[in-house]
């Protein structure tokens, strides 16, 4: 049984692995740059578990006290989510307003505030919503 | 115990296969890269297999007019992602279109946003591949009607990742496409398709007619707005095309489409598409709070104009977000 769970996870860590790699919902994965992928300890502001862009909006602060305020956009779409069993009720739980989390994301090319989010770990680190590892560009150094 | 470590290898075998047929599916997403027609690309985590979610015996007797049921051309069997490995990608077709010269005029006109990054390295590094495909820009630099939630019309739609359910009534099939919770209704009581200069008033999801051909459905439709685009890599259509559609049920749990294009004022010659697949789903595999059915998957402008208002438009020109506008005060009560 317990195998069979551990197949379970790991299969759906590879769906996700596979295909939220692949494409926007409407062709935004192209506006981010994942050479310049960053991971941050983050502090979560708005979570938004809606079709057909789920968002999360994070504060990050630097060494100087100097807090960014990010909006970022997941790959998968809520379908993607059930699947993987975060439900929104699960989802929403996990990334209450306030929660400290560890959020690896690609930036926007043009700049400013916005991001692609690639993956969410919470303070025990757990691996929120299943996005699962990030890949880094061919040729790039490790995120971290 | 050899029953159990048997069980444990079917789990993990198709834990191998869920990975390695879903990985391929994304040079599926990125184009063909060089594989001979409908067949899934060459590449990185190309497995053997049927290179989809597979959960029926494919041999298992079935009726091949019978049409009815969840079908799905990704990889996950409930939404989004990327198409299976051998389902065919967002792309209409790999062949080269031969535009005429308002076709190219209108084909310059879209923006889309699939696709290699215009200009990119990664574009000029695959000249086989269509200009096309090799275009794209950040969406809030495009103007994809989809963007905004309108309706992506076919053949597009069926180039979508998710699940089309198909209704079959003794006058009428209706395409129920989970994405935006589309419907299409192709009729069979033997009306007449209209020709394309009759249509006085094109449909997003345009007029469709079918029929039995031995053991494969013709499907031709005309009347679609010029506002939808071919597929996702913004091919236009004019007013006059012609799509005519072949869906034939090839084992029990696979259905082909082949599909061509006609229209002469935006193509010089018809264009044909690579074989599509799609492949069954249990009647209750996708659920939802308790609940079996397709999901409603929808876009709605709700949700997404204030999307693009704070995150695919600063993150497509590095501009903050466009507050929103204050509501108009409210009038004071006028004195009688």
């Amino acid at each position: 049984m317990r195998a069979r769970i551990l197949a379970a996870a790991a299969a759906l860590g590879c769906v996700w692995l596979g295909t939220a790699t692949l494409a926007g919902h409407h062709g935004t994965n192209i506006s981010y740059d994942r050479s310049k992928t960053f991971t941050a300890k983050a502090v979560v502001t708005e979570f938004k578990y809606v079709n057909p862009h789920v968002q999360l909006f994070f504060d990050v602060t630097d060494d100087k006290g100097k807090v960014r305020h990010w909006s970022g956009e997941l790959l998968p779409n809520p379908a993607m989510l059930i699947r993987s069993g975060w439900t929104r009720k699960r989802s929403g739980e996990a990334l209450q307003y306030g929660t400290k989390v560890l959020v690896t994301a690609a930036p926007a090319r043009a700049g400013g505030d916005t991001a692609l989010v690639l993956r969410i770990e919470s303070e025990a680190g757990e691996d929120l919503l299943s996005l699962g590892p990030v890949l880094p560009p061919p040729g790039a150094a490790p995120a971290r | 115990m050899a029953t159990s470590n048997r069980k444990r290898s079917s789990v993990l075998a198709l834990c191998a296969f869920v990975c390695l047929s879903i990985l391929a599916a994304g040079a599926q997403e990125r184009g063909r890269e060089g594989a001979p027609q409908g067949q899934a690309p060459a590449g990185r985590g190309r497995a053997a297999g049927p290179g989809y979610l597979k959960l029926f015996d494919s041999n298992m007797p079935f009726e091949p007019r019978d049409l009815a049921g969840v079908w799905t051309p990704n990889g996950n069997g409930f939404g989004g992602g990327g198409r299976c490995r051998d389902c065919g990608d967002r792309g209409y077709s790999f062949e080269f279109p031969e535009l005429t010269p308002a076709g190219q005029a209108a084909f310059d006109k879209n923006i889309p946003s699939y696709g290699r990054m215009k200009d990119s390295a990664d574009a000029k590094a695959h000249p086989e591949e269509h200009i096309g495909r090799r275009r794209a820009q950040p969406p809030a630099l495009g103007n994809d009607t989809y963007g905004t939630c309108n309706p992506m019309g076919m053949p597009r739609a069926i180039l979508y990742p998710d699940p089309v359910e198909l209704i079959v009534l003794p006058d009428r099939i209706y395409q129920h496409f989970q994405w935006g919770y589309g419907l299409r209704t192709i009729w069979m009581d033997g009306r007449k398709l209209p020709a394309p200069d009759d249509v006085d008033l094109p449909r997003w999801w345009g007029y469709a007619t079918a029929r039995w051909q031995g053991n494969t459905l013709i499907v031709d439709s005309t009347g679609y707005d010029e506002r939808t685009w071919i597929d996702y890599f913004g091919y236009p259509h004019s007013d006059q095309m012609v799509l005519h559609e072949e869906y034939t049920r090839t084992n029990f749990d696979t259905l082909e489409l082949r599909m061509t294009v006609t229209d002469p004022k935006y193509y010089a010659k018809p264009w044909v598409a690579e074989v599509k697949r799609m492949h069954l789903l249990p009647k209750d595999f996708i659920q939802s709070s308790g609940w079996a059915s397709l999901l409603e998957d929808l876009c709605a402008p709700a949700n997404e104009n204030e999307f693009n208002r704070v995150i695919r438009d600063p993150s497509g020109t590095g501009k903050p977000a466009v507050p929103v506008r204050p509501a108009a005060p409210t009038p004071a009560p006028r004195r009688r």
